[in-house]
């Protein structure tokens, strides 16, 4: 009885190869985990140092006596050549003035019509007065009567002053008053409202954000008359200040998911924040994920769509690109088009673009382990002219394809630096010749060829730039493993993918839902998408506040 | 802190890259270093001339010459020349003749002799000749192409009535006639002579059943090759008993129902003349009856099909009587080809190849518990009775006058 238990009881290798299939993956997440809490300890600290704030210096405040704040702003703007003093006396009553402005930045036409002309030529003595205070001119007659712009501020130190005349308002400085005001003249060249380059479409609107944030918040407001689309303003950037726009629908975003992204961008701490891009990186869930948690877009009604699912949008001034949290994998290979067109090519579509993910990461790889591996699952006919093509290339699979994926890659990256009109001689010479080239001189197999450019082919249609991005980066290291272990190695890495898919997190929303907590009612709008007849509730992993889209 | 985490994490990632760089291409075998072989054919020992040689110089080992296996390699960077456009008339395969007892052995001998050592997962077909299947046990001979496990149960496996290396040549320089081999085997939707092919998997089952069956008999003559009817083999010796021809096997065919097409070719009684019948589809059913020790069957064997040829000119009295006529002919002809195959298989040889034993095993189990163990024997004295039932259908487009005259 004993004998036969203990006969059935493993050898102790099999323990030590169980304890260490256990101890693997355990130490990868603990040194993941450990990278992790280290950089949150490392950003914890510097928080800390910032919080002790520069003094006040009191000399900066406003004395009242004209020609001293003048000398002082002078002195002030020394370094700024770009700004420009104009001094001048009020019409009738001859009271010392001066505007400061930067060059290029304000509206001359403003400044030389509203500004000069009503203090200067058009000015009336006053009626009465109540408005003269020892000789010098109130600041209420001023406001109310003389100045005729749309917005003025008040400053009273010269701090608060010069960053506003340095975004391009007009400070306007009058003999007698403590106070001066800022007009609001600024008038940056923006770009027009053109079509998107990076996220064309066949049938849909043909209008793409642009640089400038009031363009772009006037965009998603003239979308439709909609109360209810909040628009929340925040600054970002120490030293460079930019504002920052954080968009959803009030009664259809759930409060946390608004309260959780306000709180990000609070924490964003950094000099200056160029792009939308580091928006991105400040807020994402895990920043040592290949995969994009965060989606970007130029497109209006894109944003406007996921507004309407209870997403949240975040615009930041001097980038058309708006970010869309929380994101989910599916979302990033739909596009506007899916809902647009009828709904039996919209899923269509859909599915091929999955086929096609699929296809742009572990083509190669499939290529490499049935070459090196398993030449027994090809079809002989196949395994015959693969064997005929291959015979004369010298390197393995795993060099072949190595040396053709990475002169696309290459490909690639020239053709994005390169002016445009010697874009498409370059696309010849390198795909069309070197290709040809390499066939007849036997360092790679026409096969491969094939295989890559499909490849190739495939990751253009992903819609996501970003996400192409990510399946360039897996497509290698599906290759390795592949050229490791064979098809078992791509097993192995899709399995790893697929774990690391359904434990990633956007916004505490699982990337990989609906498939991923499995929500049936979300896969209606999934791998395909049903007629929107049927469609009549938001998604329901938003948690929505009002679930109801139609009917 | 700062300094230390980053140089740690990079230590562990190149850690990581050297334990999966380190393993380098496990395994791996890279399919242009392989030759794949697509046939093997099965002889009686006869040491081939190279071997002759290469034994004189000292190429030998402990073996007894019981047969030449010949491996029939493909050769693809020829066919791949041939395939640019140069007018290379270099076959695409290359057959070589081992002489040995092992069949495994043999295999791994060529591993000597090529610098690609052969793989087996695109065997397609296993040829075994007429002398060593009359003295061995088929199982035995294919028993290490049912425990490889590259060879896929899907090959398949035929007999030939001459040597079978010779079906393994063909004269044109394109053809590859392992797969010239395969490929007939699937024209059982143009004629009835071909049987359904019997695949490693297939033929393992009938081993175990224990009952006698019939391979499909390839020959060849002057590097072209021919299915020519059929092959014997007896379930409890697994030897080869003799072959059926092609009309026989045509009966066969018949009796069982498993003809996808073909024809049927007889004489009109009143004129003599040709009419060819186009099987379109073919049904049989068989019935097993037991009365007391009496066991007999009755074969009904229904076929739907159309005139396809018919050489009587004018003068047909009317329509329905002459394709009544015809149907008449043609049954004659599947009952009298039937009647040859029976009296071929189960008087002269005595083995029931035609599934005759299974419908009793399905209608009659406990009978067939009884007689099981000899049923070859038992099955002599059965008797079966038949019924053909061939309607024509259509009779084509052409306005025959011989028809369209009533």
């Amino acid at each position: 009885m004993w004998k036969s238990i203990v006969a059935y009881i493993p050898d102790w290798k099999v323990f030590a190869l169980s304890l260490i299939a256990a101890i693997i993956p355990y130490a990868i997440y603990k040194t993941f985990d450990w990278i992790r809490t280290a950089d949150k300890m490392k950003s914890g600290e510097s928080m800390d140092s910032n919080q002790t704030t520069q003094a006040q210096d009191p000399n900066e405040w406003f004395t009242g006596d004209f020609a001293k704040d003048l000398e002082a702003v002078r002195h002030e703007m020394a370094r700024h050549s770009d700004v420009y003093f104009r001094e001048f006396q009020i019409g009738g009553i001859g009271l010392k003035a001066a505007i400061v402005f930067v060059e290029g930045l304000s509206d001359k036409n403003l400044i030389d019509k509203h500004i000069m002309k009503s203090l200067m030529s058009d000015y009336e003595e006053c009626p009465k007065d109540r408005h003269r205070t020892n000789g010098n001119l109130s600041k209420e007659y001023i406001l109310n009567k003389v100045l005729s712009i749309r917005k003025v501020d008040e400053a009273r130190r010269i701090k608060e002053m010069t960053p506003k005349v340095l975004t391009g308002s007009t400070a306007l400085m009058i003999e007698g008053l403590q106070d001066i005001f800022l007009l609001e003249t600024s008038n940056g060249k923006s770009r027009n409202i053109e079509e998107p380059i990076s996220e064309g479409l066949i049938r849909g609107p043909r209008a793409g954000f642009n640089e400038n944030l009031c363009d772009n918040t006037a965009l998603l407001r003239r979308d439709g008359e909609n109360p209810s689309l909040s628009l929340i303003k925040f600054q970002v950037g120490k030293r460079e200040k930019r504002d920052l726009v954080i968009a959803y629908m009030e009664d259809i975003a759930e409060t946390k998911l608004v309260e959780e992204v306000k709180r990000r961008i609070r924490k964003i701490d950094i000099d200056s924040v160029p792009e939308s891009g580091y928006v991105e990186q400040f807020i994402e869930d895990n920043y040592l994920s290949l995969f994009p948690q965060v989606q970007n877009t130029e497109r209006p009604d894109r944003v406007i769509g996921a507004l309407m699912e209870g997403r949240v949008a975040i615009l930041l001034d001097g980038t058309p690109f708006v970010l869309i949290v929380p994101v989910t994998f599916s979302m990033l290979l739909q596009t506007p088009e899916d809902y647009y067109e009828r709904w039996i090519p919209g899923t269509l579509f859909r599915l091929l673009r999955y086929f096609a993910v699929f296809v742009s990461f572990l083509a190669p790889a499939l290529y490499i382990s049935f070459i090196s591996f398993h030449p027994g699952l090809i079809p002989t006919k196949l395994a015959i002219s693969i064997i005929g093509t291959r015979g004369i290339v010298p390197f393995p699979a795993i060099i072949e394809a190595l040396i053709l994926e990475i002169s696309i890659e290459i490909l690639r990256e020239a053709g994005l630096r390169l002016p445009k009109p010697v874009g498409p001689a370059m696309g010849i010479v390198g795909g069309l010749i070197i290709g040809e080239a390499a066939v007849q001189a036997g360092i790679v197999s026409q096969i491969l060829v094939i295989v890559i450019a499909v490849t190739a082919i495939s990751s253009f249609s992903i819609p996501h730039y970003s996400l192409g991005l990510t399946f360039r980066i897996l497509r290698f290291i599906g290759m390795f493993c592949a050229a490791v272990f064979g098809l078992y190695g791509v097993i192995l890495f899709f399995l790893l993918l697929c774990s690391h898919l359904v434990k990633l997190k956007s916004f505490g929303l699982p990337y990989a839902s609906p498939a991923v907590p499995y929500r049936l009612s979300d896969w209606k709008d999934f791998m395909i998408r049903m007629p929107l007849l049927m469609m009549k509730r938001r998604p329901k992993m938003m948690h929505t506040r009002n679930p109801i889209r139609k009917g | 802190m700062n300094c230390t985490s980053y140089s740690r994490s990079l230590l562990i990632s190149l850690i990581f890259l050297g334990i999966l760089f380190l393993t380098g291409c496990w395994s791996s075998n890279e399919i242009d270093k392989l030759s794949v072989y697509v046939g093997v054919a099965l002889d009686t020992g006869k040491v081939t001339d190279i071997e002759n040689k290469l034994e004189e110089q000292g190429g030998r080992y402990p073996k007894k010459d019981l047969m030449t296996s010949t491996i029939q390699i493909l050769t693809p960077q020829a066919a791949g020349a041939a395939n640019k456009g140069g007018q290379s008339k270099q076959k695409p395969y290359a057959n070589i003749s081992e002489t040995g007892d092992s069949l495994f052995e043999m295999i791994r001998e060529v591993s000597l002799r090529t610098d690609k050592p052969l793989i087996g997962h695109h065997l397609k077909v296993v040829v075994i000749g007429d002398d060593l299947a009359r003295n061995n046990n088929i199982e035995h001979l294919l028993d290490f192409f049912f425990r490889d496990n590259d060879i896929r149960p899907s090959c398949l496996v035929f007999m030939s009535s001459g040597r079978a290396i010779e079906t393994l040549k063909s004269k044109s320089p394109d053809d590859v006639p392992a797969f010239k081999i395969a490929g007939i085997a699937d024209n059982q939707y143009r004629i009835s002579k071909i049987l359904p092919p019997m695949s490693l998997g297939k033929l393992k089952g009938e081993m175990q059943s224990g009952s006698s069956f019939l391979l499909q008999n390839v020959i060849s003559a002057n590097g072209e090759m021919k299915f020519a009817g059929a092959a014997v083999i007896q379930g409890k010796t697994k030897k080869l008993l003799g072959f059926l021809d092609e009309q026989q096997l045509n009966g066969v065919i018949w009796l069982t129902g498993k003809g996808k097409g073909g024809l049927v070719k007889s004489f009109d009684e009143m004129m003599g003349r040709l009419i060819t019948y186009e099987i379109k589809s073919m049904k049989s059913t068989i019935h097993a009856y037991v009365d007391g020790n009496d066991i007999s069957f009755r074969a009904v064997i229904k076929s739907e099909g159309r005139l396809i040829e018919n050489w009587t000119a004018k003068g047909a009295p009317s329509k329905n009587k002459f394709l009544r006529r015809a149907e008449k002919a043609f049954e004659q002809e599947v009952e009298q080809m039937i009647d040859e195959v029976l009296k071929k298989t189960q008087k002269d040889m005595g083995v029931d190849v035609l599934g005759f034993g299974n419908r009793l095993r399905i209608e009659h189990p406990n009978t067939w518990e009884k007689v099981k163990r000899d049923w070859d024997k038992t099955f002599r004295e059965a008797t079966v009775k038949l019924e053909v039932k061939l309607s024509i259908e259509d009779y084509g487009a052409i306005i025959d006058s011989s028809i369209a005259a009533d």
